[in-house]
């Protein structure tokens, strides 16, 4: 990859974005992929090769349904949606997320202090 | 979900993932060209970001979890393939278990069958039950009206009664039949119903109403050449009109192999509680009831109506008595005998289990490497011993399909043999029932077979598994997969297997050979008569025509004068049980005797006429016989046999000394004994029991067998004893025979020689299959010893040496399996002593015949691959190395 100015995400983190995203309304893969670029401001770019799976993963899951409609364009694609798994697990993900990220940024806080 | 609905499911979702990233593809060049590219640039610098379509495919794949079902397929194809490249493994390996599997499918069947089954075409025989009083036979219609009326445990109940007819038509026709004559509820108990006509009503049981007959599908076929017309016509039932109503279905046989029905009509002699001659009742359980439950209140019923009853119905030997099918039709002797035969067969199906088991492990050792490269590239344990599991089950499934296929071979061949060998009038004691067994695979064998095909895959799969998934990976790799025999209890495994294979055929060796010296004694057993030319028939005189016992003896009278003047004949007799045929037992007591109250011994009582011994060649030992004197106003008599005498009164003069038998509570008078018999054989058995005659003379029978004796072959007789009937009772038809003796006891001894034949084959299949076993073990080694034989022969051994070596090493499993096969077969066999005759099942003779011929096997087993070890090239061997 040639871009060195876009970030790797962190292992298991992208289950939590495209979940986010389909909270947003549902949506087909390719939007997806481009709601995350748009909303990171192009730090994040997502892999088909990695979008994919985890959208076939998470329906197989349950968290998401996936249902063939039409786009605006007339075109056939498959849409995926929230269920209420869905909605829960997005709410305890987040959470989680903000309990790991504080906490990692309590840790590096601390680390910086004890540099100077 | 199915296998094949999977699959399906499979592939429409690759073409949606297929048209999703399609989609995403078209949008992505959508948004280039709308971004300023030209097509052509644009759809290159998608299909670069795009990389490899196909992983992103197989991880989608991935994400569903549906890998699984792709690497079952991929073990199938593996193990397909195994097989493929090792055609005459794996053709040795479905040889054997098609014969182990075939063998217990068939014996399971036949056992199913004869043990759990029923009549045929009964609506959930297990439901069946069947009631007749303690006495073992025969119960009254107004207890049976009474039963029914009280009986909550039952669904329905039915009473059954078989009869002799003459059936003929208005022509004059006249033929001899049998009828069951049934309460009308009978068929709809049993869940069948007429094909044709109409099914019996209670109408047609009221005294009065015009005689109603359902005819066999058999003799509709035979009679009437299926003719649909006969139903609403008219036939003649003992010479009185009878409507014929409806036909049964095909195969439907109840209770024996009859030809009609008719209505059980409620005449008055019938109605009285103290006729006890109707045969059995047969009830439908109700719904949650258990047959305990039946028991139980059948037996509370029994001793209310004892209460009420007590002239008729009191004492425990009127008690109703509530029956299997297997218990009421099929003796203890016969299911020993089936049961063990399951055993044989089991005990083969677990030596084909122990060959294979070694024969993959012996194969194992080869694929140690291919396991071990398997294993390096992350094939897990599991997924070893799945895959192993795979090919082994893959295996004894094919071993189940051709099994079926012999299976079904066998069954057919069993039943010929059966019904040739007359084995159903044997197992049912009697000669009402001929061949009415069906020996067809239902259900449950077919289930049975599929557990049998799959779980022997599993069973001998599992030590290979075990052994190949615990490999040390690199050691193996290291030496080219030869190291890997060598390590700890698993060295000891095959040869383990070997001792438990010879055991196992050792002991079926033994017991067919038990089996066969007790069929080839009995036609020498000493019965205590002579059976050469005797002539036996059974007359049961009708009640209507013959209601006074006046009249009953002198029917027999005449008939026994008339026998005795025919040319060629010397004596004429009767009883009212042939010889070695069944008896019913009595409770007894001695006068003077037995004062403490307890329960009364019982023993055999037989009716007996004048001259019955002197017929049989049996003269009596001391006293005199029954004579014109026993009348029925004199003091009764009776003839003990020498067991009884010498039970009873041991050392002492029994003429003289008096006892009485008992009937329910009601004691007869004392009887005073007259004479000493020999013993005669009776009840199918050649030991000797304690027997009572009492003199016919003083208690008339309606049914009797009669017996004459010639001096010419008594075949020759037969026509001269029908017109002697003919000429007392022109309407009288014999019930019985007549048939020489000899002839009936020979084809009666052949089921015991079919058993015994049936034991052999298992036995000998076993025994070749465990020398197979054998010499498999014996010949790996000695492939896997070369170099080091090479070794011995380089450094002096000479063949002789070389042979000791392994015959020594190739000898020790079969003589452990020797010594653990004698002292388990005694416990074993005892299992078959109801079925031996004058042979113990611990016989001298059999043990040796069954250890000459282990030993036999054993050495040619060993003997190929001594030879092949003799002959090898010590250069050759080293050079290997």
């Amino acid at each position: 990859m040639p871009a060195s100015s876009k970030s790797d995400l962190p292992q298991g983190t992208l289950d939590l974005l495209v979940l986010r995203v389909v909270a947003l309304g549902p949506n087909h893969g390719y939007a997806i992929g481009q709601r995350i670029q748009q909303i990171s401001r192009d730090v994040l770019q997502v892999h088909q090769g990695s979008l994919y799976p985890a959208l076939h993963r998470l329906e197989n899951r349950g968290l998401l349904v996936g249902e063939w409609k039409e786009t605006e364009t007339g075109r056939n694609a498959k849409f995926y949606r929230l269920t209420a798994q869905g909605k829960k697990s997005l709410r305890d993900e987040t959470e989680n997320w903000a309990r790991l990220t504080g906490a990692i940024g309590l840790i590096l806080g601390t680390d910086a202090g004890l540099a100077e | 979900m199915t296998w094949v609905g999977r699959l399906i499911r499979r592939n429409q979702l690759e073409k949606q993932v297929d048209a999703e990233l399609q989609f995403d593809y078209e949008q992505r060049i959508e948004d280039r060209m709308r971004a300023g590219m030209s097509e052509a640039e644009a759809r290159r610098t998608v299909r670069l970001e795009f990389g490899d379509l196909e992983l992103v495919k197989e991880e989608c794949r991935d994400a569903r979890g549906l890998q699984a079902l792709d690497s079952l397929l991929q073990d199938v194809c593996y193990a397909l393939r195994g097989m493929r490249r090792a055609p005459g493994f794996t053709a040795v390996a479905v040889a054997m278990l098609a014969v182990g599997i075939g063998i217990n499918a068939t014996v399971f069947t036949v056992t199913n069958s004869v043990l759990f089954g029923g009549f045929p075409l009964f609506e959930r025989n297990d439901r069946i039950v069947y009631i007749t009083s303690g006495t073992g036979c025969c119960v009254s219609w107004a207890d049976y009206q009474d039963w029914k009326s009280q009986a909550k445990s039952f669904k329905d109940m039915a009473l059954v009664h078989g009869v002799p007819v003459v059936l003929g038509d208005r022509d004059g026709f006249r033929e001899s039949r049998d009828a069951t004559l049934v309460t009308s509820n009978t068929f709809r108990l049993t869940g069948q119903r007429p094909i044709l006509g109409r099914d019996f009503t209670p109408a047609d049981e009221m005294p009065g109403a015009t005689p109603a007959a359902i005819l066999s599908y058999a003799y509709w076929e035979r009679r009437y050449a299926k003719d649909p017309n006969v139903v609403g016509s008219t036939m003649w039932v003992n010479d009185v009109p009878a409507a014929v109503i409806g036909v049964m279905p095909r195969g439907f046989t109840f209770p024996q192999n009859q030809d009609l029905w008719m209505p059980l009509v409620a005449s008055p002699e019938l109605r009285k509680r103290s006729n006890r001659d109707t045969w059995f009742v047969f009830a439908r359980l109700a719904d949650g009831a258990t047959i305990a439950n039946a028991r139980a209140e059948m037996e509370t019923i029994g001793r209310r109506l004892g209460k009420a009853y007590p002239l008729t119905n009191q004492g425990r030997n009127l008690l109703p008595h509530v029956v299997t099918f297997q218990d009421f039709f099929i003796g203890s002797s016969a299911a020993s005998i089936y049961r063990a035969m399951l055993g044989a067969v089991g005990f083969v199906l677990l030596i084909v289990c122990a060959n294979l088991a070694n024969l993959l492990l012996a194969r194992a050792m080869g694929r140690a490497h291919e396991i071990s490269v398997r294993m390096a590239l992350g094939a897990g344990r599991w997924r070893i011993i799945r895959q192993l599991l795979i090919e082994s089950t893959m295996l004894s499934g094919l071993g189940g399909i051709l099994g079926w296929g012999i299976a079904r071979w066998a069954i057919r061949a069993y039943a010929v043999v059966a019904n040739g060998a007359g084995l159903s009038d044997q197992i049912f004691g009697g000669r009402w029932f001929d061949n009415v067994l069906d020996y067809s695979m239902d259900y449950r064998a077919f289930a049975y077979l599929a557990v049998i095909s799959i779980g022997t895959g599993l069973i001998f799969g599992l030590a290979p598994a075990h052994r190949l998934s615990r490999l040390d990976v690199s050691a193996t790799l290291k030496d080219g997969g030869r190291g890997t025999h060598g390590s700890g209890r698993a060295r000891y495994l095959p040869g383990v297997l070997v001792i438990g294979e010879m055991a196992l055929a050792f002991v079926l060796l033994a017991g067919a050979g038990v089996m066969i010296r007790s069929f080839l004694k009995i036609d020498t057993a000493n019965l205590g008569f002579k059976t050469e030319n005797l002539l036996t028939a059974r007359i049961a005189l009708p009640a209507r025509a013959y209601p006074r016992p006046e009249a009953q003896a002198e029917f027999f009278d005449r008939l026994t004068t008339q026998l005795k003047a025919l040319p060629g004949v010397d004596g004429a007799a009767i009883c009212d049980s042939a010889p070695t045929a069944n008896t019913s037992n009595l409770p007894y007591e001695l006068d003077g005797g037995s004062a403490a109250g307890g329960s009364r011994p019982a023993v055999a009582v037989l009716t007996a006429g004048q001259g019955w011994f002197r017929t049989l060649g049996a003269a009596l030992i001391a006293g005199r016989d029954f004579n014109e004197g026993d009348s029925a106003a004199a003091a009764p008599s009776a003839i003990v046999n020498q067991r009884f005498a010498n039970a009873n009164w041991p050392g002492e003069n029994p003429i003289g000394k008096r006892l009485r038998v008992f009937s329910g509570d009601t004691a007869s008078r004392w009887l005073n004994v007259v004479g000493v018999a020999p013993n005669i054989a009776q009840n199918g058995r050649t030991e000797f029991e304690p027997l009572v005659y009492v003199s016919y003379r003083q208690g008339p029978l309606r049914g009797m067998w009669v017996v004459t004796h010639s001096r010419i072959p008594p075949d020759r007789l037969i026509t001269d004893f029908r017109r002697a009937v003919r000429s007392i009772d022109a309407s009288l038809t014999i019930a019985v025979g007549p048939v020489s003796l000899a002839e009936d006891l020979a084809r009666s001894y052949q089921y015991k020689g079919v058993s015994g034949a049936l034991f052999l084959v298992f036995a000998v299949i076993a025994l070749l299959l465990a020398s197979i076993g054998l010499y498999a073990v014996v010949a790996h080694s000695v492939n896997r010893r070369t170099p080091e034989i090479g070794v011995r022969m380089a450094i002096g051994a000479t063949a002789g040496d070389i042979r000791k070596l392994i015959f020594r090493r190739g000898m020790l499993p079969p003589a452990i399996g020797l010594a653990i096969g004698l002292a388990a077969c005694i416990p074993v066999n005892r299992v078959l002593k109801s079925a031996l005759v004058q042979v113990s099942s611990a016989d001298p003779v059999s043990l040796a015949a069954a250890s000459a011929a282990l030993v036999f096997v054993a050495i040619l087993g060993c003997v190929i691959p001594a030879r092949r070890a003799m002959r090898v090239n010590p250069v050759a061997a080293l050079r290997q190395e």
